[in-house]
């Protein structure tokens, strides 16, 4: 139960970080609903457990906020990747890929290959 | 890197709390609003729109804890949580944190007490600069003086002349440094006042001594090798001890002359105040003097004695110099120079060349001849102090589990509702560290007092001044150490009652209290019982046997008498006077001593019966060859007037005592003691024999009458008294060369024996009226009892004995009261059965029988496991028990029968109390 959560909080934060990158500033339920959109139903139960991931990164210095106005004329914090952020980004970027390839090419082998 | 910074972060956030929590509410109303437009926009009515906005967000309360919980610092915050918790608990129960608190005090402030003492002796460092860069010549600490050019230890001691071969060759040192290996007492005063001269301890040292040791002055300057050269104008450095405690800091003492055994000197500067010598000891020098002034001051300087060794050496390497290289640099050296003496080496010490050596060692803590005396007894006294913080630790872990039995309900209702194990096991840690923490500042107090009180017994003072420079107050390592046996104590006694908290079955707190059958934590408490009653059997018995040695050692037959003796000192040498003037000089004495009402008889000597010092001399026989060189022919001598047997009543067995007719004139004699006639004569009648000192023929002195061994020294108490030889102080000794009389300082005799006439009582002021009546300028040292005298020699042993007991009268009191407490404690929770019991018809004694069962099996087997622990403690005090045997069956049979009947009392008290509980009241009660 617990490692499930863990593991979707590290996915999560990634995620957050290629959405913030991808689309520049961004307030919280707007990050919500492109992770939902990209991602499918991984989030339709709890978007709220994204601000604590929020905090977390902030805290981290990944991200930087601030207060502004939302389109429908609301007080809102708006996210913003920062050049940490980036970077965090590329590096976690490239290990997933890397675990993608050699998965992907484990998943891939047939029995006759290895004989 | 990462995580420090959001440390930091979180931090910050902690402290501006309440601002996050607006901002992530604010956050969820804008998410909430922007979700439900957009379910309205498609289509959904505006309630249910809202409704599928919250439950698409999720536990809002979960989410806004697991935010809190990112944003500050959730261990801090519990910790304080906790921490107010406990207090409050604490104040509700004022007599269970009181009482803590102190049992606490008493444990950490008694072993606090000692590591003060084991810190200042054993562990520091002189208050010098870069004391790690100090090596000392030597293993050990020898005193005071060694002749001739072999050292069977490897040499410790130098003379000056081996010192300037050292120090001029060793390249290694940056500076290497000489001091007088004894402290000897000089008679000062400042010229012009018109008191008399007061003895103070002081010590001749190298003119580089304080630049080796890199100490600045605190006033004045202090000195330079162009003080130390023959010649040079005398100079002197006082202490800041009594620069302060005399003169009050008063500038105008340096600079201005002292008389210092009648001798002019002048202060030229103060030391630093942290700066007590080259050596932890009771009365440490006052006066510093270059090694040159010695012959200016001494009658019989050692100064220019080849082969007298009477210096330490400590240097300071420099930097990156090898100890080993400058060590084997210095044992060639030695061998250059004892070579270069080999004409005046005896045959004996040319056999002895070979094995010539010398050792350096770590210099930084000084000589420590301390830590040598003092080191068993420090361990004694660190073992006893730690077994007493054991007991306070089983005392108060005991009482820890009472109070989580009786709150076993709350805790398992807490547990009900969700709390989690590692938090209720926190919070119980938490009481118990703030509870030991409280104890280790209440202890640091008792720490000092306890402190302060052991070096007023163990170094009386004579003049009011601490007699030795060791500070009760806590220093940083002092107040650490207490810290850190605080906190280890919190764990030791906290850690079972955290951990039986955790162990509470949640369904109880459904089930009514006292009707659960399970008796959880009710073996540790019976094995901390166990745990106290071996423990204090084995301090009780440490105590006993300890009081049984020293009371053996002061009612043993000393040989000599003590009662209406009174011992007083002086000096001849700090009056000034010189060797021809002693012999009128002492019958004066006599006489206007004897004049004194009360008084039928006086007599003097050097050293008097237990006063603690001796003369060693070696001895040749005449008729044998000299003493070869490892034969052991050493005996003690002193130097008496007329008189004297009779007066200490030391009775003779053979022959005669000194009387008046042992003048110069008369053919020279000696009176020896059993122990010299069993060792040299083996039973041969030794009367009309002759010998003498070695080097000094074996023809010198007649022996004439042979006495009763009586003990002169302390030191080796247990073992069978040391060969003497008595010499009539008006016989002077021939130098077998010119044959002419030499007197050496053993004619200064210092000891004045008083017998006065039963009833009779002697005032220290009619006796200094008697000695100004013989010489104004003659200074009475001392004036004491034989009793006290004596008893001074087991100043040490005394202390040592009462502390033990004190600790061990404790440690009962301790677990007389932690069986009270289980006992009181099993008997309420039987209540029920034991109402039952008497309803059925079980009468009084048989429900006490009932209680006092449980009670005494816990006793029987504590004993039972404490009786060979006592024993091994026996052996690890070995020597100090003088002879007694450690296996003492009656010290350790009475350890067992008080501390048996105390604890049966202890268990009486409550099994009384139960079984007069009235049957119905016991069944109503619940």
């Amino acid at each position: 139960m617990k490692e499930k959560t863990d593991v979707l909080q590290g996915t999560l934060a990634l995620m957050v970080l290629k959405t913030l990158d991808v689309l520049g500033s961004l307030h919280g339920y707007g990050i919500a609903r492109r992770i939902e959109q990209i991602s499918g139903d991984l989030l339709t139960v709890n978007q709220g457990t994204l601000y604590p991931v929020l905090l977390k990164l902030e805290q981290e210095g990944s991200i930087q906020s601030e207060w502004g106005v939302s389109e429908n004329n609301r007080k809102a914090r708006f996210y913003r990747l920062t050049r940490v952020g980036r970077k965090q980004l590329q590096a976690e970027a490239r290990g997933w890929e890397q675990t993608a390839a050699i998965m992907g090419r484990f998943f891939a082998v047939k029995a006759e290959d290895l004989q | 890197m990462r995580s420090l910074r959001r440390f930091f972060k979180r931090l910050v956030s902690w402290s501006t709390k309440r601002r996050d929590e607006a901002r992530l509410q604010e956050e969820i109303e804008e998410h909430l609003a922007l979700q439900t437009g957009d379910y309205i926009q498609a289509g959904l009515s505006p309630s249910e729109a809202q409704r599928q906005a919250v439950l698409k967000f999720g536990a809002i309360e979960a989410i806004r804890e697991d935010y809190r919980e990112r944003s500050g610092l959730p261990f801090l915050e519990t910790l304080i949580q906790d921490v107010r918790y406990a207090l409050r608990r604490l104040r509700n129960s004022p007599a269970f944190a009181v009482t803590t608190t102190l049992t606490l005090a008493l444990g950490i402030g008694a072993t606090t007490s000692i590591f003060t003492l084991v810190h200042a002796v054993l562990l520091k460092s002189l208050v010098v600069t870069k004391p790690g860069d100090l090596y000392r010549l030597g293993k050990e600490s020898l005193c005071c003086y060694h002749g001739g050019y072999a050292q069977d230890k490897g040499f410790t001691l130098v003379s000056y002349d081996l010192y300037k071969k050292f120090r001029d060759n060793t390249d290694g040192f940056s500076e290497l440094a000489a001091f007088q290996a004894s402290s000897p007492d000089f008679g000062v005063r400042r010229a012009g006042s018109n008191q008399s001269a007061q003895s103070f301890p002081g010590e001749f040292v190298s003119g580089n001594y304080f630049l080796m040791f890199g100490i600045s002055p605190s006033a004045g300057r202090l000195f330079t090798s162009e003080d130390d050269r023959p010649g040079a104008p005398p100079v002197a450095v006082m202490s800041y001890r009594l620069w302060q405690q005399r003169y009050g800091t008063n500038p105008s003492v340096v600079g201005s002359v002292f008389d210092i055994d009648m001798k002019p000197f002048l202060v030229v500067g103060i030391t630093p105040p942290a700066f007590f010598g080259d050596r932890l000891r009771d009365n440490p020098p006052d006066f510093f003097l270059p090694l040159n002034t010695e012959p200016y001051l001494e009658a019989n300087p050692d100064l220019n004695e080849y082969d007298t060794h009477w210096l330490d050496l400590i240097g300071r390497i420099r930097p990156g110099a090898n100890p080993t290289s400058i060590e084997a640099q210095m044992r060639l050296e030695l061998k250059q120079w004892l070579r270069s003496h080999w004409k005046e080496m005896s045959a004996a010490e040319r056999a002895k060349f070979p094995a010539q050596t010398l050792f350096l060692t770590p210099g930084g803590a000084g000589i420590t001849s301390m830590r040598e005396e003092y080191e068993h007894w420090l361990n004694i006294l660190i073992m006893v102090s730690g077994f007493v913080l054991l007991i306070v630790c089983a005392n108060v872990a005991n009482l820890m589990l009472v109070r989580a039995m009786e709150r076993r309900r709350q805790t398992a209702l807490s547990m009900a509702l969700g709390a989690q194990a590692r938090r209720v096991v926190r919070q119980a840690l938490t009481q118990s560290l703030l509870l030991s923490l409280f104890g280790g500042l209440a202890g640091l107090v008792i720490a000092f007092v306890g402190t302060s009180l052991i070096l007023y017994f163990a170094f009386p003072s004579t003049t009011g001044a601490p007699a030795i420079p060791i500070d009760a107050s806590p220093s940083m390592p002092v107040l650490l150490f207490a810290f850190g046996i605080s906190v280890i104590t919190g764990l030791v006694f906290g850690i079972a009652p955290a951990w039986l908290a955790t162990r509470v079955d949640p369904i109880e707190a459904l089930r009514g209290a006292g009707r659960s059958t399970v008796r959880t934590g009710s073996w540790t408490r019976k094995t901390l019982v166990i745990c106290q009653t071996a423990l204090s059997l084995v301090l009780l018995s440490a105590a006993g046997l300890l009081t049984a040695a020293l009371a053996h050692l002061e009612t043993q037959d000393f040989g000599f008498e003590q009662a209406r003796r009174t011992v007083a000192m002086m000096s001849p040498q700090l009056a000034g006077y010189q060797p021809p003037q002693l012999s009128p000089l002492y019958r004066r004495i006599r006489d206007a001593v004897s004049g004194i009402p009360g008084v039928s008889a006086v007599a003097l000597c050097k050293y008097s019966p237990l006063e603690g010092n001796n003369w060693g001399s070696d001895v040749w026989l005449e008729g044998h060859p000299p003493p070869g060189p490892n034969e052991d022919n050493s005996a003690s001598r002193d130097r008496v007037t007329a008189g004297y047997f009779e007066v200490i009543g030391n009775s003779l067995l053979k022959g005669r005592g000194i009387t008046e007719r042992d003048t110069d004139a008369a053919p020279h004699v000696a009176v020896i003691n059993e122990a010299f006639a069993r060792k040299f004569f083996h039973g041969a009648d030794p009367i009309g024999k002759h010998f003498g000192r070695d080097g000094m023929g074996s023809h010198q002195y007649e022996i004439v009458g042979v006495a009763r061994d009586a003990r002169y020294f302390a030191s080796d108490l247990g073992k069978s008294v040391t060969p003497m030889f008595f010499l009539p102080e008006e016989q002077l000794d021939l130098n077998p060369k010119t044959a002419q009389p030499t007197i050496d300082s053993s004619h200064f005799l210092n000891d004045i024996v008083i017998v006065t006439r039963q009833g009779a009582s002697l005032s220290s002021a009619r006796l200094s009226e008697a000695l100004a009546s013989v010489d104004p300028n003659l200074p009475l040292i001392l004036v004491h009892t034989m009793q006290e005298q004596v008893a001074f020699q087991f100043n040490q042993q005394t202390l040592i004995a009462r502390l033990t007991s004190f600790f061990g009268v404790l440690s009962l009191v301790l677990a007389s009261v932690g069986l009270y407490g289980v006992t009181a404690y099993n008997a309420g929770r039987r209540v029920n059965e034991i109402g039952v019991r008497i309803a059925l018809g079980a009468n009084r004694s048989q429900v006490v029988a009932l209680i006092l069962k449980g009670s005494f099996g816990l006793i029987l087997l504590g004993l039972f496991i404490g009786l060979p622990l006592t024993f091994a403690v026996g052996h690890f005090l070995g020597h100090q028990l003088y002879g007694l045997s450690p296996y003492n069956v009656p010290v350790a049979g009475f350890a067992v029968v008080v501390l048996g009947s105390s604890a049966f009392l202890a268990a009486l008290i409550p099994a009384f109390r139960a079984s007069s509980i009235s049957p119905l009241e016991a069944l109503r009660a619940e």
